[in-house]
Order: C-alpha cells, then structure tokens, then sequence
C-alpha cells in the first residue's frame, strides 16, 4: 500500500525543522527539489501501524510566488496532492503565521491540520489561545504543542492519522473580502470555468492570482483561455486598480490581514498588557538621541579600558619574549648580514606587531559580544540617524559598520546601495572608519606614550575619526555628490545572552587577519625597510635610502610636529597600516627609544594622522574597482589632505598650550 | 486603508524603525515586524544585503577568512514595486 502523504507548511523559524525531525527520528533523506537548488527533506514515520511519508516544505510567509522557495512549497501543495498538510503557525505570532495558512484555505486545499506550536512561550507571554474555539472558527483540527519538550506530538501524529483516513473532514474558512473584490473574483471565476482549468484547480484561487497578476497562474491562464481572453481580463483589473488608487495584489492582501486580524480575536486574548517590553525599554535608552550617545561613547571607554587593562600586560610579555629571542639569537647567527635581516629586520619589525595580537583579539572579542548580544544593531540605528542629518544615506551604515573590522569589504559592501550616488558618497568616508589594522597603531601609540589614560584617548581618536567622517559626508553631498534619501526600515534583534562559542569562535577568526598579515605583508614591509635603513649604508649619517627618503618628506612632516622617521613609517603603512608600527620597531630599535624622542604630543598627532592619512592600498585598490581611478585618487588626496590640517591644528594648538 | 498599507506608508514617508512606525500607527511593534515579513513577501519590499555576498567576492577573503563585523540588524528597502505606489498616490 502506497504511502499517505504529509506536508510540513510554515513559515521560516517556526520550529517545522523540529517537529519534522520529532516526527521522522532518522528516518530522513535530503535532497533537492527538482530543478532547483532548493533542500527537500523527506521523512517517514510510522502510526498505528501505518507509515507515513512527511515532505518538509521550504518556510515562507506566503504563497505568492515572488521566491523560488514560495513557488516550490506551492507547487507540492497544488501539484503535489499531499494527504494531509500540516500547518505549523507560532502561537507567539499568529496574526504573521495565519497569512499563510489563509493562503493554504485560498488554495482550496481542505485536509489541513493547524499544529500551533511554542504554546509554551505563548503562555509565558501571556498569550491564551482558546484552542478549542480556534479549530470551530479555522473549520481545522489545532493541535496545541511545544515540540522542543516533544509536547503535542503523539496528538498530532493522531489527527493525521485520522484526517488521512476521512475521520475527520476539516472544512476550513474561506478568507472574504469587501465586495468589490468579490465580483472581481465572481467575474473572473465564471470566465475561467468555461475552460478545462475548472477540473484542474480552484477557479476562486485562480481568480485571486489573477488579480495578483501571479506570473505562473497568467502563463497557465494564457494556455487555457489564449491571449485575447487573457488579456480582457488584465484590462479589466487595470481599471479595478484604477479605481482603487492601488495595486490589487495589496489590497487583497491588506484585506485578508484585516480579515485575519478580525478572525484571531475571537479565539486570542493577551492576558498581560502589550506595554513595552524590556527590549523596547532599553531601547529607548539606548538609541535615543543624546543618551544613546552618551551610552556609546560609555561603552567604547569600558571596552577599551578592558582591553589596555587585560592587554598591555601580555603584550608586554610578548614584546619582551620577541626582544629576549632576538637577544639569545644574534650570537648564534656568524654572518653580520643576516643577523641585521633577522634580528633587527623579522623580529623587530614583526615582533612588535605580534606583540599586539592580545590587544586585537581582546578588542574583536569584545566587538563579538556587543554583535552577539545585538547592541552593534542599535549602534547601526543611532549612527544611521546621525547619519541622514549630515546628508548621508541610512543605508550607508551598513558598509561603515563593516569598516570596523575591514575597508576592503566595507566599500565593497556599498553595492548594496542602488543608487550610484549613494554608493560614491558612502565610498568616500568608509576609509576614515578606523579599522582593526589602525586599533593596532593606535594601540601601540597610547600604549607607549599614555601611562595611565589609554582609553581616554582611544576613544577620543575613534571619536574624531567619526566627526571627521560625518563633516566629510556633509561636505561631499554638498558640494560633490547630491544625495538623495531612499526610505528603508531597520528591524532591530531581541537582546540575547551571548553565546561565549560563537563569541570566542568570532574573535579567533577575525584575529586570525592580523598573524597572517604578520606573516605576509609586514614580513615584506619589514625586510624592505631593514634594507632601506641599512642600504647604501647604515642609519645615522643621513645616507641610508630610507633616511633619504625620509628627509625629502620631512620639512612637511614638521608642520606636525614629526620627523622623517614619522614619514617614512606613514609611507610603509600604505601597504598595511600595521608597518607604521614596524618601521618604528626597526628605526628606534626599542619602544623606549621611541618614548624617548618623542613628546606625548608628538604621538597623539601621529596616531590622529595614522588613522586619516590616506586608505592602504587594498582599499584604494577597492575603490578604484568600485568607482574609477579618478574617485579613488580624490579620496586618497582628500584623506591626505584632512590629516595633515587636523595634525597641523593639534600640534599648534597643543604647543600653544604647553603639552 | 489597511495594516499592511499603512506600514507601507509609514516607510514611503521615511519612518525608519518599526517601533517608530507602531507609535505613528498605534499598533504593537510586533505587529509592524509581522506586516513588514508579508510586505516582503508580497514584494513591496527587500530585505537590504549587509555584506555577506561581497565578502565572497573580497580580495582579503583568503586572509581574513571572510569573518566580517556584522550588525544583526535586518534593513529594508522599498521595492520599484512600492515606488510605482508613491507615484501611484
């Protein structure tokens, strides 16, 4: 005897992976959907000494056709002639959850079973279901469950048992709308039933899709009715939605969500008062306007401290570990040369990037908690609102969020802008976006300099970066670049405790860039500037390449208060942002060198003009892919061009003023 | 007009947050999350790509193993669909 048929229907995350899975143990097999690369799941289970066979549809929200996922799942309901379909709704959202399983009564489909699943949480919202009443009014069994306990489970087995074999005959409600629509669907409904359609599919449901100018249902249509027929009948709708102002797919769907609306409270009551949720509660803190400030700056002052606070004592330990190695290898290597390459050159210049690995991954692993408990989404929110009033389109958070970590992915991302304007403007200010190659200079800079405030002036770098970013928008969509605002929503994520696998899993990953980058780019970065500052001949005299280089820059260099060495760590960091610490590793040859000869003064102006001077080449490189060569090339003039006045200003007004 | 169409509105008219759009419409946030779901689905709008398609095209993907900062926040954009509406009105 040939198996019944059991369709799993639902929307996405309403826990039909778990009840599929409750009900088919492993008996399961995976594959895909014909012609398509959709997953089809298909299970068996066993009831009353009959097996079943449960085909897990794709979740969606609607059966309109507008994704592949939405066309499967209907074309299994239509074509596939299930036994019984099973239509998992959350009991938490029933109002989102009945939309679909209208659409599953609109189909004409009767053996329909309701599994009203996480009744569990519904409860502790303080949501009571009248079950009962819910199955009388829906004209369908409901099984109330809670499938991760495995509660309702061998009730629902059950009622597809009975359901399948003609126990139970549902007869579910037909959605109504206001009666201008039903003489459209009477209309088009009686045209069709003179065509063989009427024996194959539900004219009412036709008629519908019709009206929705369904693309699948207007080619089956134009097979049965031709071209001419057809075609009176788009007319015809045309001037139905003429004269409703509106696009008769929306207005059918705003009906049968009113319909829905009307039906679920007479069987739904929310016994505790729909006031505001602690989510919505922090929210209001949290992305409001000036405390929502307030609490960023707060909480980028907390993560630094944490980060100097844990990191500078193992960086510490590195960086002596690196200089301890250095010392013990250089009596073993005979050969001067390579002594210099090795010991001054690799481990000077890559040890003391590595020594800073502890800094980066305790910052990426903060940044990793703040994503994962959702609190980067409000930072999205409250930027994105800053954003706009600086002539900035909100969509652009997105790319500049990203900009945290990386440039190169970040101006990439700008492709989800649509408009081109949008994405040059959003272009233009993602480099002054301090990225994780920066924290590591600026760590090094306040490191070295700042005792006891590091994360004061962190946080003021990160700071400055921000308004530099925000008046940079203002000025290229003013004068550059006319911006126009697109709408778009932002749905923010519940709050969650982080999940400390994922967080650690995260933070790895992504500090994973900078050893490798140690391990490639610095490595080269290092080697060439221990042969610039060694070659012709040793620094000191002014005739190395690098010093050479250096002094050609560096009567510019002193409008900021730096040196030629301050040039040519700017000129290497280019490449990568993490050769300005290199290069100093190698010219000073120790941090205390380097703490030596320059004043506190010095070092905040270079770690200012570090973080804006120009993008690294990757970036520059992404623009240019992005754009063209002439955008890419303002923007690194631009960059230059910002940096120098803002070091210019500090050093002047911070010499006026005695630091 | 209906649910679904006020929240459509709302958006049209630059409301950006659905617990922003709850207070103009006095609804609940859970019910302009539930209506913004059936819009998508019915085209009105898309759900806005945050990044994880160009990250398999990035450069720095074999470096970086591809593990970009990402805000759990879902965006939205209207659709040419929505905008024919606006013309529409």
């Amino acid at each position: 005897m040939a198996m019944r048929v059991v369709a799993l229907a639902g929307n996405p995350n309403v826990g039909k992976t778990t009840i599929f899975n409750a009900l088919t143990g492993m008996r399961q097999h995976v594959g895909n959907w014909p012609g398509v690369t959709v997953e089809k799941k298909e299970g068996v289970f066993e009831y009353n000494g009959e097996r079943f066979l449960v085909v897990d549809l794709p979740g969606t929200y609607s059966l309109t056709a507008h994704s592949i996922d939405e066309l499967v799942a209907r074309n299994f309901l239509l074509n596939g002639k299930p036994d019984v379909v099973v239509n998992i709704v959350d009991a938490t959202s029933i109002l989102r959850n009945l939309f679909l399983t209208m659409e599953i009564f609109e189909m004409g489909i009767k053996n329909v079973v309701i599994a009203l699943n996480k009744m569990d949480l519904a409860e502790k919202k303080g949501i009571k279901i009248d079950v009962k009443k819910m199955g009388e009014i829906m004209g369908v069994p409901v099984v109330p469950m809670s499938a991760k306990e495995g509660i309702g489970l061998r009730e629902l087995k059950d009622i597809i048992h009975r359901v399948s074999h003609g126990e139970i005959s549902p007869a579910p409600i037909a959605p109504r709308y206001d009666p201008e629509v039903e003489r459209e669907i009477s209309h088009i409904s009686n045209i069709l039933s003179e065509t063989e359609l009427s024996k194959r599919y539900p004219l009412r449901w036709l008629a519908i899709k019709l009206l929705q100018r369904d693309d699948e249902v207007m080619k089956l249509v134009l097979r049965y009715l031709g071209e001419e027929k057809l075609r009176e009948i788009m007319t015809h709708i045309g001037e139905a939605e003429e004269r409703y102002g509106r696009a008769m797919d929306l207005i059918l769907a705003s009906q049968k969500y009113e319909f829905i609306d009307n039906l679920m409270h007479k069987f739904i009551r929310y016994m505790k008062s729909e006031g505001p949720s602690l989510t919505d509660q922090l929210d209001r803190l949290l992305i409001h306007p000036l405390y929502g400030f307030m609490t960023l700056a707060l909480v980028f002052y907390v993560i630094f401290k944490f980060v100097f606070a844990l990191g500078l004592p193992l960086q510490k330990i590195l960086g002596d570990a690196f200089s301890s190695f250095g010392t013990w290898l250089a009596p073993h290597i005979s050969s001067e040369v390579l002594k210099g390459l090795i010991v001054d050159g690799i481990i000077s210049g890559v040890g003391t990037v590595l020594s800073f690995f502890p800094l980066v991954f305790l910052l990426f692993l903060s940044l990793s908690i703040l994503e994962d408990v959702g609190y980067m989404a409000r930072v999205a929110v409250l930027m994105e609102k800053l954003m706009r009033k600086f002539g900035l389109p909100g969509k652009a958070i997105i790319p500049l969020i990203l900009g945290l970590g990386c440039n190169v992915p970040a101006v990439m991302a700008t492709r989800s802008l649509d408009d081109e304007k949008d994405r040059l403007v959003a272009m233009f200010i993602n480099p002054f976006i301090p990225c994780s190659a920066r924290l590591s200079v600026i760590s090094f800079i306040t490191a070295a300099f700042f005792t006891s405030n590091h994360a004061l002036v962190a946080v003021s770098i990160y700071l400055i970066a921000i308004v530099v970013a925000l008046l940079s928008a203002k000025f290229v969509s003013s004068f550059l670049v006319k911006v126009e605002e697109s709408p778009f929503v932002i749905e923010l994520p519940e709050y969650l405790i982080p999940s400390w696998k994922t967080v650690l899993l995260h933070s790895w990953e992504r500090s994973k860039e900078f050893v490798k980058k140690a391990g490639t780019v610095i490595l080269v970065g290092s080697l060439v500037i221990w042969y610039l500052s060694n070659y012709p001949v040793p620094m000191g005299e002014g005739k190395s390449y690098a010093e050479r280089i250096g002094m050609f820059f560096e009567p510019y260099m002193r409008l900021m208060g730096l040196d030629w060495k301050a040039a040519v760590s700017l000129l290497f960091g280019i490449i990568a942002k993490e050769n300005v610490i290199s290069t100093y590793g190698i010219l000073y040859g120790s941090e205390g060198a380097l703490v030596g000869v320059m004043s506190t003064l010095q070092a905040y102006v270079l770690a200012i003009v570090t973080t804006l001077y120009i993008p690294c080449i990757a970036t520059i490189a992404a623009i240019r892919m992005e754009s063209n060569w002439k955008w890419a090339a303002l923007v690194t003039f631009y960059m230059i061009t910002i940096a120098s006045m803002i070091g210019i200003i500090i050093w002047h007004v911070g010499t006026a003023l005695g630091y | 007009m209906g649910t679904l169409e006020d929240v459509l509105q709302c958006i049209l008219e630059g409301k950006r947050d659905p617990e922003e759009i709850s207070r103009e419409l006095g609804m609940s946030v859970q019910k302009v999350k539930d209506a913004i779901q059936i819009l998508k689905s019915l085209g009105y709008i898309e759900e806005v790509e945050k990044g994880s398609g160009t990250c398999s095209t990035c450069p720095l993907r074999k470096v970086c193993g591809g593990s970009c900062l990402l805000p759990k926040a879902k965006a939205y954009q209207l659709t040419k669909k929505s905008f024919s509406l606006k013309d529409h009105s």
